[in-house]
């Protein structure tokens, strides 16, 4: 409570009179004689309490009374801010936050929930005074000050606030709330108010409470929310779509996982429409408990090669920002593999060392519909094949090779291809490292010199086992969950010592703590030297169960590694990727819409090209285009954060400090009434008089009643 | 009207007041209003025959004259004239709250002395004994009854003498005065009841049982049946000194309603088992009084 003319609260010792009076009249009784007090006694026993209370109840009706009197002339104001304690002619340095996060979106009575949110702001920025400073920021997923200092510039204010867009971004209280309270902090001399507007959902709210203590705000800064919007629609939202296969072949059956979240009070029945490319392809209908998620799986088969989109679509509702999911798909081609196994002996049967690798890529024989094409020769037969059309090949314990085809690996490595190099007991350490290696200069095919042999695979003494896997690279990434099996358990019985090259990256060691498997990056391709045999002769790696998954994902990993892969991310986030330099020549972004952006790269300090984009607000499929538009790189998903669909809101009781201050427009006081009152408080002068007018009213009717029918 | 017109026949007791002898003030209250008496209003124990009259039904069985019925065969009931030769008990409340006087010209006890010698001046004049009981918290004076005018005087200097003294202790009085009366009498207690009204009531039910007749003026002065205060007041009390402080205006309607209580119950009490209760307002005239009693006395004896 706060006081226009606190000087007249001296007439507070006013109340010295009554009690003055109460006081002496109780001392000054007269002596009289009286037979017997008998019957006096008796009946003072019985008035005397009354009596007293009688007394005590006037005495305090005329201090109480003395007390409005001197109310009333110090007009007192009461409010519930800091503000409303602030002297009436302190300016005001005030913040409006309003929500566009993509929850404000939904639409109430068929008015968008947003634009009245946006009206609320204009009507607070218009109770702005000649000498108040004010700024206004956006709470959605990073938030921000729209203007990071504050300003007198009303006119500026209400117009940003006007061609504030609604942002498909989730909800961070923080990230904008606390920069507010940052700003405002200092300015002592100012009556501070946060005006919050938003929806108040409780998925935004939560966290923001459970890790921020507002009651610690400072207290000479008023909180206060404007809650837009009413009671929570019912929401159908797609909160998840993915593909469940590591790689996807074109020709091939992928399960596509979608998620469906129903945010009501009763069980509802949606159909799910999937389209690849923008054309419809699948649809089924899904019927998903109240206030659950539930998860589907849809059979989808792709045909294009390269980026596919993809998208997943509900009918829509009150909030249809939330009724389509995108993803995007890179499909490729069934992946060729070549294995140049170790030519066959004359008079000997067919030589059988790539059996292992072939069993594990392809373990039904199928001629079709395999992931893999696998396809085995020796050197000689490689003569005539182009390995440009092969994504692996695989070099297994070869003893010498042509200088010709060194010449085609070398090529095919740099240009983009793979290779897997096993070794066993017909490899020469010193053949490989000078054919394979240093006489290739650059264009060196091993990741690793190769020395001595180590251990004995004839007599199998000593077994060793693969440690300090890296379960980080994607080979083996795998087996990083428990249960996935455990790559170490395999034996090895011989291998060759090596020591790996300074880019190249050492996968796994030998118990020992000699390189066991060692990757390197050669030019726009891979190659990976396996220091053991492809078959069961030093090791018996090849009849456990992690060999076959650990060569699936070798050769995935490898195709996809050229790839640029940048998945799905929510609106707002950058997005950032390595490119070559030959792909970072005239680069375009092509956003949902349409629009075409140019995307500068840059080159890093090690002279990595890389670009960074921050325009994806939209949600939907984006596509990251070379060479003027003539070549797709990749291309990416926005899609909105699955929280925003859950529209429950929170009880403002929850939230410490608030002050809330709703308005529904026809009912109550206007917002600027409310706004006014919030910031100057209650008038409280008026009912002072009138309460002071129904006290003298009462202690009238009660000094004058009279005692007799009280008594009896 | 009718009422003041009448009252006003009598002596206003300003005057009896600037009377200093109580025999004066006896015999100028008794001569002023005896005229309009004609029978004694005492009912005596040693009658004389009067004559016969015819039985009708509602005569006491007890009255009839069984040996005239043996002779006539006819019931007639024999009827005797009063003899005023009966002894009769003054007993006056001396304690100190009998010595209040408030707006009135006479204190409480020099009113009920008046009314008291006005009463022995009354049955001496009429040949019955009178004798007179001053208490307090105790017995105080004991004067037997003795018939002849010459005896007025022994009353009523005994009257003047005493001083209102002392707190009350009517029941323990009241027994011994019982135990002194050896033969029946009439017993006239002169008191402002200021003791617990249960007991008082008790002794006096068992005064009656010894068959004595028992009159009760009941002296109060008029500050105490009006209680016309309004101030804060330090009420002393006349007996045991004590004092309280309250509101009398507040305590008015209270005090006044166990004041009616109180005589109510006495009224009723008292008269359940044949005592005359009488209410001795001090500002009323004492013939008016004894008016009253003598009213009473006379539809007693008409029963």
């Amino acid at each position: 409570m706060t006081f226009t003319s606190p000087l007249f609260l001296l007439g507070i010792l006013g109340i010295a009179v009554p009690i003055y009076l109460h006081l002496y009249y109780r001392k000054t009784p007269v002596r009289k004689d009286f037979p017997s007090l008998r019957l006096i006694r008796l009946s003072v026993e019985f008035v005397a309490r009354r009596k007293k209370i009688r007394n005590l109840l006037l005495m305090t009706l005329r201090i109480i009374a003395i007390i409005l009197v001197v109310m009333s002339l110090a007009k007192p104001f009461l409010g519930q801010s800091a503000s409303a304690r602030s002297s009436s002619d302190t300016p005001s340095a005030f913040i409006v936050l309003l929500d566009n996060s993509m929850s404000m979106g939904c639409t109430h009575q068929g008015i968008s929930v947003f634009n009245t949110a946006r009206a609320r702001a204009l009507e607070i920025l218009d109770q702005m005074q000649p000498g108040d400073r004010a700024t206004v920021g956006l709470i959605n997923d990073p938030g921000r000050l729209i203007f990071p200092q504050l300003t007198w510039d009303q006119e500026t204010l209400k117009k940003s606030i006007s061609n504030v867009p609604l942002s498909m971004a989730g909800t961070n209280m923080a990230s904008s709330i606390l920069p507010a309270l940052k700003l405002l902090s200092p300015l002592k001399a100012y009556r501070r108010a946060i005006y919050v507007i938003t929806d108040m959902t409780e998925s935004a709210w939560q966290p923001f409470i459970e890790k921020y203590d507002l009651a610690k705000v400072e207290q000479g800064i008023d909180l206060i929310m404007v809650p837009v919007g009413d009671t929570a629609p019912d929401n159908m939202a797609v909160t998840g779509l993915e593909a469940e296969a590591p790689v996807i072949m074109s020709g091939r059956q992928i399960p596509l996982k979608v998620t469906l979240a129903n945010h009501s009070q009763r069980s509802r029945k949606a159909r799910v429409t999937i389209s690849i490319n923008g054309e419809r392809k699948l649809e089924e209908e899904i019927e998903v408990e109240a206030n659950a998620v539930k998860d589907t799986r849809i059979m989808a088969n792709f045909t294009t090669t390269g980026m596919n989109q993809l998208t997943a679509t509900i009918q829509g509702d009150a909030m249809p920002f939330d009724d389509q999911r995108h993803l995007a798909v890179r499909v490729f081609e069934p992946c060729r593999v070549l294995l140049i196994k170790p030519d066959s002996l004359p008079g000997q049967p067919e030589n059988r060392e790539d059996i292992f690798v072939r069993f594990a890529l392809n373990p039904l024989n199928r001629g079709k519909d395999n992931n893999f094409a696998v396809e085995a020769r020796s050197a000689a037969e490689t003569r005539n094949i182009d390995l440009n059309n092969y994504a692996v090949v695989g070099l297994i314990n070869q003893r010498h090779l042509e200088p010709e085809l060194i010449k085609r690996l070398s090529e095919y490595l740099m240009n983009g291809g793979n290779l897997i190099t096993f070794l066993g007991n017909r490899v020469e350490p010193e053949w490989y490292n000078k054919n394979l290696i240093d006489d290739l200069g650059s264009g060196y095919l091993l990741p690793a010199r190769i020395y001595k042999r180590v251990g004995n695979a004839v007599s199998r003494n000593v077994g060793y086992q693969m440690t300090d896997i890296d379960v980080g690279h994607p080979a083996f990434s795998i087996f990083a969950q428990d249960g996935s099996g455990d790559p170490g358990r395999a034996q090895i019985f011989e291998f060759f010592q090596v020591r790996p090259n300074p880019t190249a990256l050492l996968l796994t060691r030998m118990s020992h703590g000699l390189p066991g498997i060692v990757e390197e990056k050669r030019g726009r391709g891979r190659s990976m030297l396996v220091t053991f045999s492809a078959d069961t002769s030093w090791t018996n790696w090849p009849v456990r169960p992690t060999w076959l998954p650990f060569l699936h994902q070798t050769l995935i990993s490898m195709i996809t590694a050229n790839e640029l892969a940048i998945g799905s991310i929510r609106p707002g986030m950058p997005v950032s990727a390595t490119v070559t330099s030959e792909d970072a020549r005239d680069m375009q972004l092509t956003q949902p819409d349409g629009n075409k952006l140019k995307l500068a790269a840059q080159t890093g300090a090690q002279g990595l090209v890389h670009f960074t984009t921050r325009d994806t607000d939209q949600t939907g499929y984006y596509k990251i285009l070379s060479d003027g538009g003539k070549r797709t790189l990749s291309a990416f998903a926005v899609n909105p954060p699955a929280e925003e669909s859950q529209l429950a809101r929170i009880n403002l009781r929850r939230i410490p400090r608030f002050i809330p201050l709703a308005h529904e427009p026809g009912r109550g006081s206007s917002v600027k009434e409310k706004v006014s009152l919030l910031r100057d408080g209650y008038d409280l002068s008026g009912a002072a008089l009138l309460a002071l007018l129904l006290l003298a009213v009462i202690e009238s009717w009660f000094a004058n009643l009279p005692t007799a029918r009280r008594v009896e | 009207m009718e009422k003041t017109r009448r009252l006003s026949r009598f002596l206003d007791p300003k005057l009896l007041a600037s009377l200093s002898s109580m025999e004066i003030r006896a015999r100028t209250v008794v001569e002023g209003m005896v005229e309009g008496l004609h029978k004694s209003p005492f009912k005596g124990f040693n009658v004389e025959f009067s004559e016969y009259r015819q039985y009708v039904p509602g005569d006491p069985l007890k009255d009839i004259d069984w040996k005239v019925y043996g002779r006539t065969d006819k019931f007639y009931i024999k009827e005797h004239e009063e003899e005023t030769n009966l002894s009769g008990y003054l007993v006056m409340d001396t304690s100190g709250s009998m010595s209040y006087k408030g707006q009135g010209s006479l204190s409480k006890i020099d009113y009920a002395s008046t009314l008291a010698a006005s009463l022995a001046y009354l049955m001496l004049k009429q040949q019955d004994s009178v004798g007179l009981v001053t208490f307090a918290n105790g017995l105080r004076r004991m004067i037997r009854p003795r018939t002849g005018m010459a005896h007025l005087k022994a009353v009523c200097s005994e009257l003047e003498a005493t001083r209102a003294s002392e707190v009350t202790n009517i029941g323990a009085s009241l027994d011994l005065v019982g135990q002194s009366m050896k033969k029946r009498g009439i017993f006239i207690l002169f008191s402002d009841l200021m003791d617990n009204a249960e007991v008082i009531i008790q002794k006096l039910r068992q005064l009656r049982t010894r068959r004595h007749e028992i009159v009760l003026f009941h002296v109060l002065d008029r500050d105490e049946i009006s209680f016309p205060f309004d101030d804060t007041t330090i009420f002393h009390d006349l007996e045991d000194e004590s004092e309280i402080v309250t509101d009398a205006f507040q305590l008015r309607t209270e005090y006044l309603r166990r004041v009616k209580h109180l005589m109510n119950t006495f009224k009723s009490a008292l008269r359940k088992s044949g005592i005359d209760y009488l209410i001795a307002d001090t500002s009323m005239p004492l013939e008016a009084n004894l008016r009253s009693f003598f009213s009473r006395r006379q539809a007693v004896s008409a029963r």
